[in-house]
C-alpha cells in the first residue's frame, strides 16, 4: 500500500490517495467536486499480487460427494485485511467449500493455498494462523466454557489467559461451572466465535457466525468481525444475513449450485448487473412540467408518479441533477428518500433459477 | 509432528474417561472378580488360592471381559467427535490427523492399562497378603499379558470408529467384533479343525495331534493367541475355552505369540490413520 498527494488542478487543495503501486484510483475533489484520476505510482509486482495482497487462493476447487457435484470449478482470492462475504442460497456449497479450505473434507482437484501454502499438501503450516468457526458449532459438552477453551488453547499454543478474557467478552462470564452442554444455541455459538479468534489468527474463515443468534448477539458478533479486522485481520464470512454482509465486507463472492456467480465489490455487481438507485420524492403540488423536468434528464431511467410522489430510477450520479430539477421547475420538496441498489437485488439476480 | 499437541488430546482423552468414572468402576469390577475367582473358584476347597491358580481361573474372563472394555473405549472415538462437530475445530487448529489418532489411541491405551493395572494389580496384592508362595513374576506376566490383549482391541476398535460414518453403526461393529472373536472364530475354528480329524477320540479323553494349519489358524484370532501366550510363558492356564482344549504346540513360543499381538495392534493402526486421512469430517 502506498500513500500520495496530489493536488485538485482547479482548485489546488491537497488530497491524499493510497492504494497498491499501478492501481488508478478516480477521485472526487472534496472542494469543488472536480472529479479525476490517478495513478500510484511503480511497477504493477506480481510478486505483491500474491504475497501481499492475496491471502486466501482457491483455484479450481471442485467436491463431488458420490456422484452429486457440490463445488463446481470455484476460483476466488480473499486479499489481505479485507472482509470477503461468501453467499448463496441453501443447499449451494458454501460450507463444502469453506470445508475443502481447511481440508476438513478432501477436494477433488483444485488447489487451496493460504499465506502461500498448499492447505492440501502442507495443512500444518498453512492452518497455523487460521481461526474456524464452523457452521454447527460444538464443544465438548461435559466441560465448562473455559475448561473447552484452555484446551484448544493448549493446541494452538494461545496463552491461556486469553480464555478468561474472551469467555468475559463474550458474556459468558457468569456460566461458571455451567457445563457446555447445558448453554443455550447462542450461547455456544458466542462460544464458537471465543474459540475462532482465540490466539489472534490472521486469517478468519467463518462459517454463518450469527446462526442462532438474538439481535444483540449479532451485533456483538459483527462488532468483533470490524475489530478483528481493524487489526488487519483477513476474514472470509458466510452469511444469509445480506445487511451486515452489504454493511461490512469490502467484495462479496455468490455462489450458486456450486458455480461461484459472481466476485466484486456490491457496487462492483450493481454496476454490471445495472442496477440503479431509486430516489422516492414527495412535492407540495404535482403537476405535468416537474414530471416532463425530470423524464429529460439524461441518465434517468423511469420516472413514475403517485399522487404528490415521485419515483426515479436513475444513475447514481444523476441524484443531484433530479432534486435540482424538480426545484427548478417549481416543485416544493417536502420529503425525500434514496434507495440504493440492495445486495439483496443483486443476490437474487445472480442466483434466480 | 508435534509432541505437545499429542499429548493434550492425551490427556484429554484420559480425563474425560476419569470424568466419566465408569473406568473406576470397571477397576473394581475387575478387582473383586479377581478375588472373587481366587477365594471361591476352587470347587476342592474354600478359601484363597495362588495367584497362579487365580490367573487360570481368570484367563477366560479376561478374554470376555477386556476385548468389551476395549470397545466401549475405542469404538466412537473418531466418529464420536466427528458426529458431534468438534473433530471440525480441532483440525482446523493445525492438528493434524495423525497427531489426533495418535494422541487418542495413546491416551486410550493409559486409560485401559491404568485400569487392567489397578484392577488386578490392587486384587493380586490382597491375595499375596492371604497366601504362602507367591510368584510376581507370573502375575507380572499376567497382567502384562492382559493388557497386550487389551490394546489389540483397542487398535482393532479405533479402527472401527474411522470407517463408519455414524457412532451407532460403530457400536454395531464393535459388537460383531466381541462375537467374532470370542464365539464365531472359535466354533468355526473347531469346526474346521473337526472336519478333519475323528472328534470322537478327542471325547474319550485321548491326545490327539493337531494339525499345524489349525495352530496357525489360531494366531488369527488374539483371544486365543492371549491364552497361548499364557500356556507358554506360565504354564497350563485354561482348561475351558474350546480354542485352548488343545495343548499349545511346540512352535508357539512367546516371542512368537507377543509379535503376533504387536502385529496386531500396529497393523489396525496404522489402518485406521490411513482411513481417518481419508475421511470428510
Ligand atoms: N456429506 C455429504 N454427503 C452428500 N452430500 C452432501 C454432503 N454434504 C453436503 N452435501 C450436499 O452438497 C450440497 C452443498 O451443501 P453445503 O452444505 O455446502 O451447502 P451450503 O451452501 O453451506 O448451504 P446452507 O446455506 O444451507 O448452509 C448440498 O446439496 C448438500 O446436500
Ligand atoms: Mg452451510
Amino acid at each position: 500500500m502506498t500513500t500520495q498527494l496530489v493536488k485538485c488542478p482547479t482548485c489546488k487543495t491537497t488530497i491524499t490517495v493510497s492504494g497498491e503501486p499501478g492501481e488508478k484510483i478516480f477521485l472526487t475533489c472534496p472542494q469543488c467536486n472536480q472529479k479525476g484520476a490517478f495513478t500510484i505510482p511503480g511497477e504493477k509486482s506480481a510478486k505483491t499480487m500474491v504475497t501481499n495482497s492475496a491471502t486466501i487462493e482457491v483455484n479450481g476447487l471442485t467436491k463431488s460427494y458420490n456422484h452429486f457435484t457440490a463445488v463446481n470449478n470455484v476460483s476466488f482470492t480473499v486479499k489481505k485485511g479485507e472482509i470477503f462475504g461468501f453467499l448463496g442460497p441453501n443447499g449451494a456449497g458454501k460450507t463444502t467449500t469453506i470445508k475443502s479450505m481447511l481440508d476438513l473434507i478432501h477436494a477433488n482437484t483444485g488447489t487451496i493455498k493460504i499465506n502461500g501454502i498448499d492447505v492440501r499438501t502442507h495443512g500444518k503450516e498453512a492452518k497455523k494462523n487460521v481461526g474456524y468457526m464452523p457452521e454447527k458449532v460444538a464443544f465438548y459438552d461435559n466441560l465448562t466454557a473455559l475448561q473447552n477453551l484452555r484446551f484448544y488453547a493448549e493446541i494452538k499454543h494461545a496463552p491461556k489467559e486469553e480464555c478468561i478474557h474472551l469467555i468475559e467478552e463474550f458474556g459468558l462470564g457468569d456460566t461458571g461451572k455451567k457445563r457446555v452442554g447445558k448453554f443455550s444455541k447462542g450461547m455456544v455459538q458466542r462460544l464458537g466465535m471465543a474459540r475462532a479468534i482465540l490466539g489472534n489468527p490472521s486469517i478468519l474463515i467463518l462459517d454463518e457466525p450469527s446462526g442462532g443468534l438474538d439481535p444483540r448477539g449479532v451485533v456483538l458478533i459483527r462488532d468483533k468481525i470490524l475489530e478483528m479486522k481493524k487489526k488487519g485481520t483477513t476474514i472470509f464470512v458466510s452469511s444469509h444475513i445480506l445487511s451486515e454482509i452489504q454493511e461490512i465486507c469490502n467484495r462479496v463472492g455468490i455462489i450458486n449450485k456450486g458455480v461461484l456467480v459472481a466476485q466484486d465489490t456490491v457496487e462492483g455487481l450493481s454496476k454490471k448487473l445495472n442496477l440503479k438507485p431509486q430516489i422516492t420524492v414527495t412535492i407540495d403540488s404535482m403537476s405535468a412540467k416537474i414530471e416532463n423536468a425530470v423524464k429529460k434528464l439524461l441518465g434517468v431511467d423511469s420516472v413514475k408518479t403517485q399522487g404528490n410522489t415521485l419515483e426515479i430510477v436513475c444513475d447514481g450520479a444523476m441524484k443531484a441533477k433530479v432534486i435540482l430539477a424538480i426545484s427548478t421547475a417549481g416543485g416544493n420538496i417536502q420529503n425525500l428518500q434514496t434507495k440504493e441498489p440492495s445486495l439483496e437485488e443483486v443476490f437474487m439476480r445472480y442466483t434466480e433459477a | 509432528m508435534q509432541t505437545n499437541i499429542i499429548l493434550s488430546i492425551a490427556k484429554k482423552e484420559i480425563m474425560d474417561n476419569i470424568r466419566n468414572k465408569w473406568i473406576i468402576l470397571v477397576s473394581v469390577m475387575f478387582a473383586l472378580l479377581t478375588l472373587v475367582v481366587s477365594y471361591f473358584g476352587s470347587l476342592a476347597s474354600r478359601g484363597w488360592q495362588d495367584l497362579g491358580f487365580t490367573i487360570s481361573g481368570m484367563a477366560n474372563l479376561v478374554t470376555f471381559l477386556v476385548p468389551i472394555i476395549a470397545l466401549m473405549l475405542a469404538y466412537a472415538t473418531i466418529i464420536g467427535e466427528i458426529e458431534r462437530g468438534s473433530m471440525n475445530s480441532l483440525l482446523s487448529l493445525s492438528a493434524t490427523r495423525f497427531e489426533i489418532i495418535i494422541g487418542k489411541f495413546l491416551g486410550l491405551a493409559g486409560v485401559l492399562c491404568f485400569t487392567i493395572f489397578i484392577g488386578f494389580g490392587a486384587a493380586g496384592l490382597m491375595i499375596a497378603a492371604n497366601v504362602s508362595n507367591v510368584n510376581y513374576a507370573d502375575y507380572g506376566i499376567f497382567i502384562g499379558a492382559t493388557m497386550l490383549l487389551g490394546l489389540v482391541f483397542l487398535s482393532v476398535a479405533l479402527f472401527f470408529s474411522t470407517i463408519f460414518n455414524k457412532r451407532s453403526t460403530a457400536m454395531g461393529g464393535a459388537i460383531f467384533l466381541w462375537f467374532l472373536f470370542n464365539i464365531i472364530l472359535p466354533i468355526v475354528f473347531i469346526g474346521l479343525l473337526a472336519t478333519t480329524i475323528d472328534i470322537t477320540k478327542f471325547a474319550q479323553g485321548n491326545t490327539i495331534v493337531v494339525p499345524d494349519w489349525y495352530q496357525a489358524l489360531n494366531l488369527f484370532n488374539p483371544t486365543s493367541v492371549y491364552s497361548s501366550l499364557l500356556t507358554t510363558s506360565i504354564g497350563p492356564v485354561s482348561s475351558m475355552s474350546a480354542s485352548s482344549m488343545i495343548p499349545a504346540p511346540s512352535w508357539y513360543s512367546s516371542g512368537l505369540l507377543i509379535g503376533v499381538l504387536l502385529a496386531w495392534i500396529i497393523v489396525f493402526f496404522a489402518l485406521a490413520v490411513w482411513r481417518f486421512q481419508r475421511k470428510d469430517i
